[in-house]
């Protein structure tokens, strides 16, 4: 039997959230697991907050996690990782891109960013640990800032907590993308999947 | 080995879907042979799907002009034996609700399934809208799905159900199963093809009164027949606990966040589940069983209470006295979820959630304020942004004339337009519904005083935008009615429609001009504009509001994102634009506070524009008072 495991990945329109979704969905069809999950969006998809519920386990059936109850939360923007806090417990795992994205009303002046500090205090203290990584770094060492979110699904199956094997979650990448933009994404799974390894040790 | 997909005629095997595609798969199995749409979240996705397969698989596929156009495609096919559907999302179905209350009576030859994506919480609608009263005003009978696959083999089972009954069906979605993501077992695809034959019957066919009242009680027969079949439908499932003296009556996706609360409070043994697919009509022996079974009952259901108030009028009708809660525990308002599913069943059976809600509750109230808003905003280089900003323009220079403290008023529309609502352009005063800009224009232009200046999308305007336009030339109201015209619906996913030239399934057809239309519908003053061209423009459109009469402005620039796309197809590159720090004065800001486009940002005091966002559109440019800002050469 598959226990429950709830999974969170939140960040900006534009960043790839669904698309980590897609491919963690289709890798986990392939290894026969149960999988229950929704796309959380606003109107304009564009700029505006993304989220991507993902559930994994024979006895899950809504395709929403109840607020303290998700195990890991992959953050693709740190304010965007503060605005989920509430789905997290003492005992969640965070792994987050410390990259930040200012959303425009804030150079109008109608919000503030919080300094990362903050951020990462209060997510700090709403879970057992985070991993921190410049997802977006990586992404531009693999060759295209465009793999960021490939570079943060490689950390998340660096924590080995996922009961889908490394080889299926590739499979389904390659499969994904257009051949020549597979060595890329691989060379982005594989930094993100050490970094989170290195954060680990 | 071949892929998988959703065409796939590979019974038994697990495909990872959304829940859209799902619904379009279960129409597929069940051997769809004519489907139309107009694209409305959460339901856009299920025609995208079809279209997808129209030609390998044979089935007709359109986006009609708007829902009642749809669903009379659909109901035509029905007529004629062929099995049809049509979607769209629950404001969709009040357009459509004209010829839905009279095929009620028609019923159905070819299966006929009307999908209605409702969505609770308003993610992208402009109200939160129970069409399941809807569907029981027409004496249509609903099916609710719980779960993605349900979707999918509840859409299969409603045609086989609505030609065994020859009665028109409703499959009832919500955005948590339309954008739902899940494994699902896939079905067989049935692969008849029917021809279509049309037999004339004014009996049947031709909705005059006598035939009315002939028809009506056949139809509430043929409700009868569907209301003893519900009991035994496998969507309708009573599980009695021993020891239960809590009740749980739960309707469509309510139903798995029944199943984890029970769970997860451990409270199986002590609350009898009665799960509803069917919540028009319910299965009224198994709600029965239940009511008799236990002291009190909690209806657990997304918006309305529907369901509950059909529980207690079964509860009277058997003289059975027992407690029946619902709205008073689970709220009326957005989307239900497990916890606040958990929180009234704790209520009720004295247990515990094993997590503090209130504690997170806080915590979120607490997290709130340090968190920086980040509404949807208009995309760098989107049209409307330009299009709205020259409107303002133009439009406060004529109010002037009108007086002092006159201000121009904006009747707006649904699109990605109504973003300019937010700061700082401010350029919308009503969002209603579809076409509804130019009708609440047409009233205005009869009560106040002031420029008059009605917006919407090019899609939008043949969707519903005509009969307001051809009203204001008949009864002579004084207003403009400007067309945003990027050539998509863009805010649905970039479907296409009469404007385009393309259909759903991507052949090309007549390229319909808004220009033409609105000529031809006798309106005095049409001018085509680019919004891009800023000055231009505006100047163009002070003449339209000062024209005396209805004015026409078509304001036409490709949608940024299809333009993009394209660009990146032709391999052509996208010059930035970019500021000059120099020549910008670092006070003004009139960039940022003019047109807030997301690109534009001010770093360390210094405004600056972000080079990977910009789409080189040069509207901040035009407006800039120091030319500072320029375009980016190599």
């Amino acid at each position: 039997m598959i226990k429950e495991f709830n999974m969170l990945i939140t960040g900006v329109g534009g960043q790839g959230v669904i698309l980590m979704s897609e491919l963690l969905g289709k890798s986990a069809v392939k290894e026969g697991l149960k999988i229950r999950g929704s796309e959380i969006l606003g109107m304009a998809v564009r700029g505006g907050s993304v989220t991507s519920v993902i559930r994994i386990g024979d006895e899950v059936y809504g395709p929403l996690i109840p607020m303290g109850k998700c195990d890991t939360l992959i953050g693709m923007e740190p304010s965007e990782a503060l605005r989920n806090i509430a789905f997290l417990s003492k005992s969640s795992l965070v792994i987050l891109n410390t990259a930040i994205i200012v959303p425009f009303t804030v150079s109008l002046g109608q919000s503030q960013y919080p300094r990362l500090e903050v951020i990462l205090d209060k997510l700090n203290s709403a879970s057992s640990q985070i991993i921190k990584l410049d997802a977006n770094h990586l992404a531009r060492e693999a060759g295209s800032l465009l793999t960021a979110n490939i570079v943060m699904l490689g950390a998340l199956f660096g924590t080995e907590l996922l009961p889908i094997k490394m080889a299926t979650i590739k499979e389904t990448i390659q499969a994904r993308f257009p051949a020549k933009a597979v060595p890329v994404n691989f060379k982005a799974f594989d930094l993100g999947y050490q970094a989170c390894r290195q954060a680990l040790k | 080995m071949k892929q998988l997909t959703i065409s796939s005629d590979a019974p038994g095997e697990r495909l990872f879907v959304l829940g859209n595609e799902a619904i379009a798969r279960g129409a597929i199995e069940a051997g769809v042979q004519v489907a139309a749409a107009y694209p409305g979240t959460p339901s856009s996705e299920i025609l995208e799907t079809l279209a997808g397969v129209a030609k390998e698989l044979d089935i007709y596929v359109e986006w009609s002009t708007n829902e009642k156009v749809a669903f009379e495609v659909a109901l035509a096919a029905s007529i004629c034996g062929v099995r049809a559907m049509a979607c769209m999302k629950h404001v969709g179905v009040n357009v459509a609700h004209d010829p839905l209350m009279t095929a009620s009576y028609i019923g159905a030859k070819g299966g006929l399934v009307l999908l209605s994506a409702d969505d609770p919480w308003a993610w992208s609608s402009q109200n939160e809208q129970d069409t399941r009263y809807i569907a029981e005003q027409g004496y249509i009978p609903i099916l609710e799905p719980s779960s993605v696959q349900e979707a999918k083999d509840m859409m299969a089972d409603a045609f086989k159900l609505s030609e065994e009954f020859r009665h028109l069906f409703m499959v009832r979605s919500v955005t948590r199963v339309g954008h739902a993501r899940s494994d699902i077992v896939l079905g067989e695809i049935s692969r008849e093809r029917r021809k279509g034959s049309f037999e004339k019957d004014p009996s049947w066919l031709v909705y005059t009164p006598a035939v009315a009242r002939r028809n009506k009680p056949l139809m509430i027969e043929r409700f009868e027949e569907i209301k003893k079949r519900v009991n035994i439908l496998p969507y309708n499932q009573l599980r009695l606990a021993d020891r239960a003296r809590l009740g749980v009556i739960a309707c469509g996706l309510s139903y798995s966040y029944a199943l984890e609360a029970v769970k997860w409070l451990g409270v199986e043994d002590r609350v009898s589940i009665l799960k509803i697919g069917t919540p028009h009509p319910l299965p009224e022996e198994l709600v029965t069983r239940l009511l008799k079974s236990v002291g009190e009952i909690l209806v657990v259901e997304e918006l309305d209470p529907f369901v509950e108030l059909h529980v207690k009028a079964i509860a009277q009708e058997e003289g059975i006295l027992v407690k029946i809660h619902g709205k008073d525990l689970v709220p009326v308002v957005g989307e239900l979820s497990t916890a606040k599913v958990t929180e009234a069943i704790a209520r009720l059976t004295d247990s515990k959630p094993p997590v503090d809600f209130a504690e997170l509750d806080k915590l979120e109230q607490e997290t709130a304020p340090l968190l920086p808003w980040r509404p949807p905003a208009l995309c760098p280089g989107c049209s409307h942004r330009a299009s709205l900003y020259a409107i303002k323009t133009a439009s406060k220079k004529v109010a002037r004339d009108y007086g002092k403290d006159v201000e121009p008023i904006y009747p707006g529309d649904i699109g990605c337009y109504c973003l300019g609502v937010n700061p700082p352009l401010e350029a919308v005063d009503t969002t209603v519904c579809m076409g509804g800009s130019f009708g609440i224009a047409n009233g205005l232009a009869h009560v106040v005083e002031a420029p008059i200046i009605a917006h919407l999308g090019d899609s939008t305007f043949f969707h519903a935008g005509i009969p307001p336009l051809i009203n204001a030339v008949y009864n002579k109201a004084n207003i403009t009615m400007v067309i945003l015209d990027n050539s998509a619906t863009a805010m649905t996913g970039f479907q296409p429609h009469p404007g385009t030239g393309y259909t759903a399934i991507g052949d090309e057809t007549i390229l319909l001009k808004i220009e033409d239309i609105a000529r031809a519908c006798g309106v005095k003053f049409v001018e085509v504009i680019d919004p891009f061209d800023l000055k231009k423009a505006t100047d163009t459109i002070e003449k339209a509001i000062r024209f005396d009469g209805p004015a026409v402005i078509v304001s036409r620039r490709l949608c940024t994102v299809i333009e993009q796309r394209e660009k990146r197809k032709r391999k052509e590159k996208v010059i930035p634009y970019l500021v000059d720090q120099d020549k910008c004065n670092i006070k003004c800001d009139a960039c940022i506070e003019l047109l807030g486009c997301p690109a534009i940002t001010k770093q360390d005091g210094k405004t600056i524009i972000d080079s990977s966002l910009c789409t080189g559109c040069g509207i901040c440019a035009q407006i800039c008072p120091y030319k500072a800002i320029i375009e980016e050469r190599e």
